[in-house]
Formats: structure tokens, sequence, C-alpha cells
């Protein structure tokens, strides 16, 4: 029986002697999809994060199997297309947050999760749902950013 | 202050070398003479510099970075020289993605960057790089506005160059580059014509860009040499020895070989070599290669190995710093690298001694972006694909390992996931390219986490025992003795060096086995941490404000001569500035409430002065809260204030998180804590809330932001903490002595 959910809007089946596979390297080694990084492999640092119905997961800690039935998001996943960035990205532009780059998918999505949860966070709602490792430092920008974003979805559907 | 002047002067030598492209795009290489000695030494003697652009019809411009990017932001900040040069219109210059690396031989036969540096590491690439892009960028645009004015028949100065058109105000007509491109190649220029642009007219230069890859970057397009994939190439994972200096003692190849997938299982030697910051070091560790069709078989195979060592080193680091405290404390004879002045007459003759012993451990790089490199090594060529600060040695390495003529290796450089110095070693190329040359055929090698931490080059461990005299409350004397994992004995003058007059540095050779490399800002975030908190300590003990005590003590404002990191020279006014800058963004006298105080430090290295304050909260019960920061650089010329504050927001973060948490254990030769679980890293909830930046435009050059910013957080925040709750801090890491 085949590893059947979603990616991305789209369906995927999955071989099933995969099973014991972390959801990360299915994306980026099965299929390509490389925007969901390898940082620490036990679910610390969060360049992996992925959304599972909408909530935010370590792909490095999910199986495969576990990933069945699940509606998956990674970072290509979130605009519709290259014209329609989600409000996150749009504020990550604005704000100008990433010097490497390398983790910033991973707190995009943590972002998306959070404010979609939360449309409106303090800085405590932020401190607790923003916990993917910046090596760079970018804090002070992710915060801002994540405030620019929730701003903007007042005018903009989410 | 009078700036130096700047060197604007054109060699008779600068060309251009311009192609068409079969699209109709011009091409143009731009080789300059030669660099100034600093700059050669470390790029290996390079003779000419070059950089590629690319005009297209449609007046899109296309540029290639001088050097990779790996957060420090050179990609949009190098194309922002050369274009603003040019008057490109900066909306439609795009820059290429990857970053082939041309190299030379050099005089004696040394493999070199064929066109100018290359190499990202010491705060240096806007420094090596200033002149050049300038000159390539005013040459181009001579180039433009005489074709325009032989086309328009009119004298090429009565014409102006504007966001990639040549106007003729008198005409009111224009032409676009793109346009005027594939004629304008074959003009030659005379180097009297070319003429730098004043400051005040730069358009792109002194204002906020962004981040050139931003868009790829927050859609998750592949960037990183990680993300690559490569035709037929097998994934290998390598069971490295996990203690220093170990041999393979035994291991499981059938269980390996069973795994579906597994292809080979290869032996990898140790190696030991010289290595900065001196003496012999395991650079390469004995390793169980296992190649596979998937990164996850050959993970699986990785442990299928039960691979078992024998004869590793006893190295303790705690044990060490003991040993590190003791030669501090004691009599023993240290190389004496500094003596300035008569040190022991002012202490002899002082009001107040003051003799303090600071600390700090071992620091981790862990890149975000784990290592890894691919390699295709043929019979008579080579292909390399990595992240790498220094890609040259990359051919260099394939030469010696495969006997393949360096010129003849590929190598094409991406985005770093960090480097932090890190990048600059060769232990990942090495172990690609060798498993590539075993098997005759691609491989990717790629590393674990914890690989990464247990195989580091750290950032040495230290101690050192900082004594100060004060005079009439002023300082007469200084004496820093120090004792470290690693490093040579070299003599460089840290800041104060030659402010204080009669000063001297004494420093332990190193016995440890644990290797060390280039950390960002290497060794200058423990020599701030000594010195600025040693100031503040000789502040409070005469009874003066700490920010006016550094201000008082660094007059007379005035320049003094230094051999320091790239630089010659320090002047304590520019130094000065900045403490007064970001004092002034803290509201410093504004008293705060019971139980916050604010910290005050400063640093200069790499030719730029930074300096910052932290606000922060200690409870009853020695909870420990980081409130916000201020920070104010000089580093010269604005090139992108929105990338200076940047590097000072992320640099300043930095610091903060090797301060408090970043303290790598060894134990029998291994690392203890070798994972984020275990080697504590920053969170957003534990960074500042808040980082506001002043640039401080003295009107010098531009220097490098990349290291300097990070130096002074460890004074910051032990001084804050100080003025918070009257506790002195004086080991790191500063989380084990609160509640954080």
């Amino acid at each position: 029986m085949p590893i059947e959910f979603t990616l991305n809007r789209q369906p995927v089946a999955a071989p099933d002697d995969k099973a014991d596979m972390p959801l990360l390297w299915f994306l980026r080694e099965d299929l390509r999809l490389k925007g969901t990084k390898f940082g620490c492999g036990i679910g610390q640092c969060g360049a992996c994060t992925v959304l599972a119905n909408g909530s935010v997961v370590r792909s490095c800690l999910m199986r495969l199997t576990d990933a069945k039935g699940l509606s998956i998001v990674t970072i290509e996943g979130l605009a519709r297309d290259e014209q329609h960035l989600h409000p996150v990205q749009q504020a990550w532009i604005e704000t100008d947050v990433p010097q490497c780059g390398y983790c910033q998918g991973g707190q995009i999505l943590s972002a998306v999760a959070l404010l979609e949860r939360t449309p409106h966070p303090s800085d405590a709602d932020i401190d607790a749902a923003m916990t993917n490792i910046c090596r760079c430092g970018s804090y002070v920008r992710i915060r801002k950013a994540v405030k620019a974003a929730a701003l903007r979805s007042k005018t903009t559907q989410l | 202050m009078r700036p130096p002047a700047t060197a604007t002067h054109l060699d008779r030598r600068s060309f251009l070398k311009a192609s068409l492209s079969a699209a109709g795009a011009l091409l143009i290489s731009i080789p300059l003479p030669p660099r100034s000695s600093l700059a050669a030494r470390t790029a290996g003697a390079s003779s000419a510099w070059c950089v590629y652009l690319t005009l297209h019809p449609d007046n899109t411009a296309e540029l290639m970075s001088p050097v990779m990017e790996m957060g420090q932001f050179m990609r949009t900040t190098g194309p922002m020289i050369l274009a603003d040069e040019m008057d490109l219109d900066w909306s439609r210059v795009t820059v290429t993605k990857d970053e082939p690396v041309r190299m030379i031989r050099n005089d004696t036969g040394e493999v070199a960057y064929e066109f100018g540096q290359s190499s990202a590491g010491g705060s240096q690439t806007v420094r090596n790089n200033w002149d050049y892009m300038r000159r390539a960028g005013a040459t181009v645009r001579r180039m433009l506005l005489e074709e325009a004015a032989a086309r328009w028949q009119v004298p090429a100065d009565t014409l102006i160059a504007r966001d990639s058109f040549v106007i003729d105000p008198n005409g009111d007509r224009r032409l676009s580059y793109g346009e005027l491109a594939a004629k304008a190649a074959s003009r030659q220029v005379q180097p009297e014509q070319i003429e730098l642009k004043q400051r005040a007219d730069y358009r792109i230069m002194g204002k906020d860009a962004g981040v050139v890859d931003i868009r790829d970057i927050v859609m998750g397009r592949p960037l990183f040499a990680i993300d690559e994939d490569y035709p037929n190439a097998l994934q290998a994972v390598i069971e490295r020895a996990p203690a220093l200096h170990a041999e393979i003692a035994s291991y499981n190849k059938d269980a390996a070989l069973a795994i579906p997938g597994v292809r080979h299982i290869i032996e990898l030697p140790r190696k030991v070599e010289d290595h900065w910051p001196g003496g012999d070091a395991q650079v390469l560790a004995a390793g169980i290669a296992v190649l596979a069709d998937s990164l996850w078989a050959a993970m699986q195979g990785r442990k299928a190995l039960q691979a078992q060592w024998k004869n590793a080193t006893t190295d303790d680091s705690t044990q060490q710093i003991q040993e590190f405290h003791r030669l501090v404390a004691g009599n023993g004879v240290a190389n004496k690298l500094v003596d300035d002045g008569d040190v022991d007459a002012a202490f002899a003759t002082a009001d107040l001694v003051l003799d303090h012993t600071y600390e700090k451990p071992l620091f981790a790089h862990a890149c975000m972006e784990p290592h890894n490199c691919i390699a295709d090594v043929r019979s008579d060529s080579a292909t390399v694909i990595a992240g790498h600060q220094v890609p040259h040695w990359i051919a260099r390495e394939v030469e010696l390992i495969a006997g393949i003529d360096a010129l003849k290796v590929k190598v094409i450089g991406k985005r770093m996931g960090g480097g932090f110095g890190r990048r600059s070693e060769l232990d990942f190329i090495r172990e690609a390219v060798t498993l590539s040359h075993r098997i005759k055929g691609p491989v990717k090698v790629t590393w674990t986490r914890e690989d990464e931490i247990q195989r580091d080059f750290f950032d040495a461990a230290a101690v050192m025992r900082v004594r100060a005299a004060i005079k009439d409350k002023r300082i007469v004397g200084w004496q820093h003795r120090q004792a470290q994992t690693r490093g040579r004995p070299e003599a460089s003058d840290y800041f104060p060096a030659k402010v204080v007059s009669n000063y001297r540095v004494e420093q332990f050779a190193a016995t440890s086995n644990i290797p060390c490399g280039p950390w960002r800002a290497p060794t200058q975030l423990q020599w701030a941490f000594a010195t600025e908190s040693m100031l503040d300590e000789l502040a409070h003990a005469t009874g003066q404000d700490p920010l006016a005590f550094r201000l008082q003590w660094l007059q007379p404002y005035r320049e003094y001569e230094i051999k320091n990191w790239a630089a010659k020279s320090i002047h304590s006014g520019r130094m000065a500035k900045c403490y007064e800058a970001a004092a002034r963004l803290a509201d410093w006298k504004r008293p705060r409430p019971k139980g916050t105080g604010l910290g005050i430090a400063g640093h200069f290295t790499f030719g730029t002065y930074a300096a910052c304050v932290l606000e922060v909260s200690v409870g009853d019960t020695d909870e420990l809260k980081i409130l916000r920061a201020w920070g104010a650089i000089d580093c010269g010329f604005a090139i992108n204030p929105n990338h200076i504050r940047s590097q000072m927001e992320g640099g300043f973060v930095d610091g903060l998180n090797a301060a408090l948490f970043n303290d790598v254990q060894v134990s029998a030769g291994r690392v203890v804590n070798d994972n984020f679980n275990t080697l504590r890293w920053m969170r957003l909830r534990e960074a500042p809330m808040s980082i506001e930046v002043e640039i401080v435009d003295s009107g010098y050059d531009p220097t490098g932001v990349g290291e300097p910013p990070l130096a002074p957080a460890g004074a910051a925040l032990a001084n804050a903490i100080f003025a918070a709750c009257g506790k002195r801090v004086r080991r790191m890491p500063i989380a084990a002595s609160f509640k954080i």
C-alpha cells in the first residue's frame, strides 16, 4: 500500500518500503524539493520545518508513514505562484530578513502557522512560537517581519 | 578628523576585454593592475582583477559578484559599487547565481585567482574590491558615453549617464546602455578620461538595498551546495573517529554492504598537518565512508558499520582550562609578544592596581548548512561544487590528491549556509575528492550536525589575566597574560594597545590536541571580553561613569600606528564617537528600574570600530533577561546602510550567543555536546527585542562589517549584568551563572 498524502495541494504516493524514512529526506532526495533544509536531524533547529494540516512539523522527525493522509505544505508551496507571494513572504522581503538565508524557509513557515492561529501575536506569542535557530542572528528582523505580516494580513487574505 | 586621500590613481594599463554574445549581449571583463601587497598576499599574488558584466539589448545588466555569499551581503554590496559607478538602474541589475572560480598559476607556480580576490574572510572583501569595482564601473561608463557621443556627433563630456541610459541634456534625447553596448565594446578609453564619481553623486551606494537573492530565498529555491544534484553521483556519509586522533579498530563491512543501495565501503586515513593558529593538528579524522545510491541508504549503512576505535587522545577541555588558570596565575615565563613603554615602573608607582582573570570556553561554528561537497574527479579533469570561503584552495587540493592539474579543475562556488571561518577548512572537500578519485565517479559527501560539531576547528578556549594600573584616575599600565587551547604566539596590537603607552602581552604556548581554526573575528571576542570588562571594573573602582571614563581615557583623540588584523592604525577619536553614539541611542544617563542595567563595550578590528550598549534585567534569583541593544559602527563610507545595520544586529546576536551559550566540552578526546539538544544555541526569545544602530560616517574609505560587530557583545553583557545587579561575571558561558 503506497503512503498517500497531499503535498503543496497535489496528491503524492510514496512507496511503503520508505515508511520509516523521515519526510525531510523524502522531500529533498526523492522529490528533489530542496527548500526544506537539513539542519540538525533531531528536531531542534527547525530548518526542516513544514506545515502539516496547518501546524508546524519538524520534517526530520516525521516518519513518512506518519504523513499519511495529511496535507503537507513546504516553502515551495506557500506562494500560489510567482506573482502571488504569501503575506509572510512579502513581509520577509519588505523587512529584508535573511543573511545566509539557509534557515529562512523554516522561519517563514513557523510564522505562517503562528499567524494562522494568532493573527495579531504579542511579543510573548512570537517568543513562544518562533523557536527555529537562525545562526546568523536575524532574530530582530524576524520579529519585525512577523509583526509586519500581521499588519498585512489585516488587509490581505491569508 | 580628516579622511585619508582616496586612492583614485588610474593605471595606464587599464583596459577592457569586450565581446559580443550570440544573443547580442555585451560581455565585458575588466582586468586591472595588481592590488595592494596585503591583498596580493592573501590571494596568492594575483596579477589582475576582473569583473564580469553582461549588458543585454533589453537594457538589463547581469553581474557576477566578485565574492560568494555567506550572509555577509557581498553579493549585494559588490555589484552595488560597480553599478553606481556605471550609473546602472539598480532595478535592471541581476546577479548570476553560481560563481565559477577562474584560476591561474602565479610566478611561483601556485594556484591563484585569475582575477582579483574571491576569498571571503577577514572582513576584507569590501576593502579589497572598493577601488577595483569603482574603476571598472567608471571605465564602462566612459565607453558608453563615448559611443553615444560618436552617434550624436557631440563631445562626450556634454553627455550624462543616468539609470542605464546616456542622456543628451541639450538635445532631449537618450540611448539605452543596451542599445550602445555592442558598439561601445570596441572603444578604447583613455585612462585619463576615466573619472570616479564623487560621493555626493552616488545614486545606489549610500542608500538601503535589499538582498539580491531575496525572492529565491523566501520561495525556497535551491541556492546552496547541499541542494545540488549531480548526475550519477553516489551519496556518501562518513563514520569518523569520534575522538581525536583515534584509528579504526573494527567495523562490520558486510552488514553495511547488506543495506540495499550501499555500493562501496572505503576507509579514509587520518591526516595531521600544521594548521592555523599554529602547530600540528588533526585536520582529517580517520573515517569509514559509506557510498550508496541514496543518502538515506548511506545513512543506514553507516549505522550498520558498528565501528570501533582505538588510540584516542585523552584531551579534556575542562582540565585544560584549569591548567590555563594555573599558568596565568603562576610565575612561569611566557612569550612576551608586546612590551611597550615601562610596564613594571607603571605598576610600581600606581595608585590602584586591578588584577582579574577572564575565561572563555571552546566555541563551535555550527554553520546552519552542514558541510557537503560534490566532486567528480576524472582522469585529467575534475569538477567540484561546494560552498567555500577560499575556493581556489579546492583546485589545489584536487591536484594534491588526484594529480590533476589544478587549472583543469572546475570549481563552482555556491551560496554558503553560513561560513564563520569554518568554510575555509578543507576537510569536507578532501573527503569528497578522495572518494571520487577512488571510485572514479562522482560523489556527494554530506555531513550531519553531529559530524560538524565533533569535527569542528574550534575557537580556542582561553584564560586571560589582565592587570591594570591607575594613577590619578587614569590608566597608566596594562598587562595581558594568556593561555589558550592552541595558538602560535604572534604579536598583534589588539585594542587598546598603543592607547595605553605602558602595555605588555604575554602568551603561553599551547599543548592541546584539540584543533582550532578561524571563527568569526578570531580571538576578538575574548580580547574585547577581557579588555572591556576590565575597563568597566576600573571605572567602577575609581567611582567614574563607565562611558565618561572611556571617553576621557581615549583623549587626546589621535591616530596610533599599530599592527592589527589588516589595520595599520587606530584612531581613538573614531572609537570614542562610536561609544558616544551607542550611548546616545540608549539614553545612557536615564535611570533604569531596579534590577535593570546598561553595559557598554566597544572594539576595533579589521579597520572598523564598533560599540554597543546592552540593556538587561537580573531578578532576585538570578533570572537574566536580555532586553534591548543599541550599537554604533564606523566602517568608513556606508555603501549599503541596510546591510551594515543587519550585520550589526546579527553580529551582536552571534556574540551574545557565544558569550551566553557557546561552550563545547571535550572529554577523553571526544566532543560531549555535539548537537543543539546539548549545545545550547540562542533562540529568538533570548535575543534582544530590538537593536537600534547608528552608522558613524567619518568620511574614510569603507571597511568590512562581517566581524567587528560581534566582538563587544560578551563584555557589553557582563557589564550590563554588573550594572543591573552588582555581580561581576568573568567567565563565559555566562548562562552557566544565571537563569536564562
